[in-house]
């Protein structure tokens, strides 16, 4: 059995293909009588030959402008295969002299889906070195070699075969047998060129996908679209800007990428928008995000999600109370930064609030996660604060240490700062943000109510 | 010998399929008509008849577990042929549906394309079926009430090969080919020899080829009898002087 497979799917997706069958539609027309291509008869020495053309061209058109059309369609008929020449066969074009043509036979017209088979390649290069008695030109012979040794396992066949037709064909009276190696020799010449011609079937490579069917999304797909994602921020492919403090020993790079610097870099801000678990996962831009939903006044989200997080990962002793904070803060009826999740959810999480775990409150954390994913992640890509970030961002300019400064950096190497440093100054900043203006609608709407009854 | 029975009959569908080849090709030109539907119909049943034939020998064969190693590489071999030609019946097949049905015989506004072949096919035709001339008795619509016949003809085609693909496990390309490349050359001697006769077919192919060849023997014919004339002479020559 031949394996079919890899070939079929590749001829399918040839959209310039799709001219052939218009192609077929104007050959089908030139056939009427009528209205149609004149034909004569050739004589031969011996046998008389009908239909054959002369494509005099002054009889398809009446226009000097639709002369060159003429002739440019006319050559494209030639170089597929659907009229061949008889004279100078291997040059497929149209001349605009009294050379003669004959059209080709439906089964040998190009066509989309049947793909053209080396077996039958062989199958005719043989039945040709048998009329021939071996002398086979040289691309042909060429040809035949290879085919031998590739389809070797079905030469007998191909040998069998040929030699079969060559016999049927025999039984045809004189002048239909010179028509048919007239037929084949055309349709081998536009299937398979000889060298230094060009083939007008050349459609470039074989496609193994339709490319327009909508991707199926694999893993494979998923790892392909990350690694294009991620390309440019992965340190070992491209360049880490300013320089690698590894390689270079100057610490420009950790300096600018801190948790919680002012003005982030390009980088890392191209990162946030990649996707939304890119952005949370960023302090700086989960303080981003923060101060956008804070101008939305929207905050509770976050500051619900954020809670859940400590409860997961924090320590089992508070666990308990830190369940009941959250309660009372968000879930609560009439609690100040009341949350807006389904009714389903809210069963289950109060529910589970009875005998509090770790991720008793996952249910409703995942909820308000694709919320914000949703719906304020799209806005916060469009939001000013964003493009102000954005803006200001920095791109440093990469290092060019010489040898010399390379020593010197690697003599003032020092620690970083110390850990226990890193999380006083995370504690401040949550300080500092609980103690500040109001961040929900809830809070302003509270704070409003309270100013009309005072 | 079941090799023998399979060999004859591997032949005879060969012949088959190169027969149905020829005629598919006739279609939709202007030796197209009537007689030739009724001949591929005809070649068509006799190529599934032997098909089927071929199918039940060959896979008694190799479900015969207590056969030697080389009677398994030929069988083998017998059936990638048969799975070659029965390849190229389906290709055909479907071929010709398509085409059928691109070209509706009565239809008077559609025209068949001018080839250049004007005669029938009759003679490949009873080559096929091996019979001295065919009978035509179909009727008048065939080509049309065929064309259903074919399209199941084809299905039955595509499932026999789907169960020969699955029942029988030949590697395909273990098979190594017994003839060797030129091979079509030798037993077609006597075929060759008539075709010097045949007229050189496009105005292309110099007739000079041929006639060259026998012109060149005769001249080497004459250089060696000069030569002979001379070495005659010298040494005529010599015995006459000494």
């Amino acid at each position: 059995m031949t394996i079919r497979n890899v070939r079929d799917h590749g001829q399918r997706y040839r959209p310039r293909m799709a001219c052939l069958k218009k192609v077929e539609n104007v050959v089908l027309e030139m056939q009427d009588p009528k209205s149609g291509v004149k034909s004569q008869t050739q004589r031969l020495v011996i046998t008389s030959i009908p239909h054959k053309y002369i494509l005099v061209l002054c009889n398809l058109m009446w226009d000097a402008v639709l002369l060159i059309w003429a002739r440019a369609m006319g050559t494209m008929m030639v170089a597929f295969g659907y009229i061949y020449p008889l004279q100078d066969h291997k040059r497929l074009i149209l001349k605009p002299d009294t050379s003669l043509y004959r059209f080709q036979t439906p089964y040998f017209w190009p066509a989309q889906q049947w793909p053209v088979e080396d077996t039958d390649y062989a199958i005719y290069l043989a039945k040709r070195n048998i009329r021939k008695k071996g002398m086979l030109e040289l691309y042909e012979q060429e040809q035949y070699n290879n085919l031998y040794k590739w389809v070797n396992h079905k030469w007998d066949f191909i040998v069998m075969q040929a030699k079969e037709q060559y016999r049927a064909g025999k039984e045809r009276k004189k002048p239909d047998r010179v028509v048919f190696d007239c037929q084949e020799r055309a349709y081998w010449v536009v299937h398979r060129p000889p060298p230094g011609t060009v083939s007008a079937m050349d459609y470039g490579h074989d496609r193994m996908v339709d490319p327009n069917m909508e991707e199926k999304k694999t893993s494979d797909y998923y790892r392909r679209t990350y690694t294009t994602t991620y390309k440019e921020h992965d340190p070992f492919l491209h360049a880490c800007l300013p320089s690698n403090p590894w390689l270079t020993d100057d610490v420009t790079y950790w300096t600018l990428n801190m948790p919680n610097v002012e003005t982030p870099t390009k980088m890392r801000v191209e990162c946030w928008t990649f996707s939304f678990g890119e952005l949370l996962m960023d302090p700086r831009g989960r303080a981003d995000f923060r101060l956008f939903l804070k101008k939305e006044f929207s905050g509770e989200n976050l500051a619900f999600w954020e809670a859940c997080e400590d409860l997961k990962w924090g320590a089992a002793e508070t666990m308990k109370e830190k369940a009941q904070q959250i309660y009372k803060t968000f879930l609560a009826r009439g609690a100040p930064r009341w949350i807006n999740i389904d009714g389903k959810t809210m069963d289950i999480t109060v529910k589970g609030l009875a005998h509090p775990h770790r991720y008793v409150l996952d249910a409703a954390q995942t909820h308000i996660y694709m919320l914000m994913k949703k719906d304020s992640y799209g806005r916060y890509l469009k939001s000013p604060v964003f493009k102000e970030t954005q803006r200001k961002a920095i791109a440093p300019e990469p290092h060019r240490f010489t040898e010399t400064q390379l020593e010197q950096n690697a003599k003032r190497r020092r620690p970083s700062l110390s850990p226990i440093t890193l999380r006083q100054q995370e504690e401040e900043q949550k300080a500092k943000l609980a103690a500040s203006g109001p961040v929900d609608i809830t809070q302003v709407m509270s704070k409003l109510e309270k100013k009309q009854k005072a | 010998m079941g090799k023998d029975e399979c060999k004859t009959m591997l032949d005879a569908l060969n012949k088959v399929t190169a027969c149905y080849r020829h005629l598919v090709i006739a279609l939709g030109s202007t030796s197209d008509s009537q007689n030739l539907r009724e001949e591929l119909k005809k070649t068509r049943k006799k190529a599934q008849e032997l098909a089927v034939a071929n199918r039940t020998k060959l896979t008694a064969l190799l479900k015969d577990k207590s056969i030697s190693k080389d009677d398994r590489a030929e069988y083998e071999r017998l059936w990638v042929l048969f799975t070659s030609s029965m390849e190229l019946l389906d290709v055909d097949m479907k071929r010709s549906l398509e085409i059928g049905q691109d070209f509706p015989l009565k239809v008077p506004t559609r025209h068949l394309i001018q080839t250049g072949m004007t005669g029938s096919t009759t003679t490949v035709a009873a080559r096929a079926m091996s019979v001295q001339n065919m009978k035509y008795e179909a009727d008048a619509n065939i080509d049309t009430v065929d064309l259903k016949e074919l399209e199941t003809e084809i299905a039955q085609v595509d499932q026999m090969m789907e169960e020969m693909e699955m029942k029988v496990q030949v590697a395909p390309w273990a098979v190594e080919a017994k003839q060797e490349a030129g091979a079509e050359l030798k037993s077609t001697v006597s075929v060759g020899n008539s075709s010097v006769g045949v007229i050189s077919i496009c105005e292309e192919e110099p007739k000079e080829t041929v006639e060259g060849e026998t012109g060149l023997m005769k001249v080497f014919a004459g250089i060696i009898f000069t030569v002979v004339l001379l070495i005659a002479g010298i040494l005529g020559y010599l015995v006459i002087n000494l």
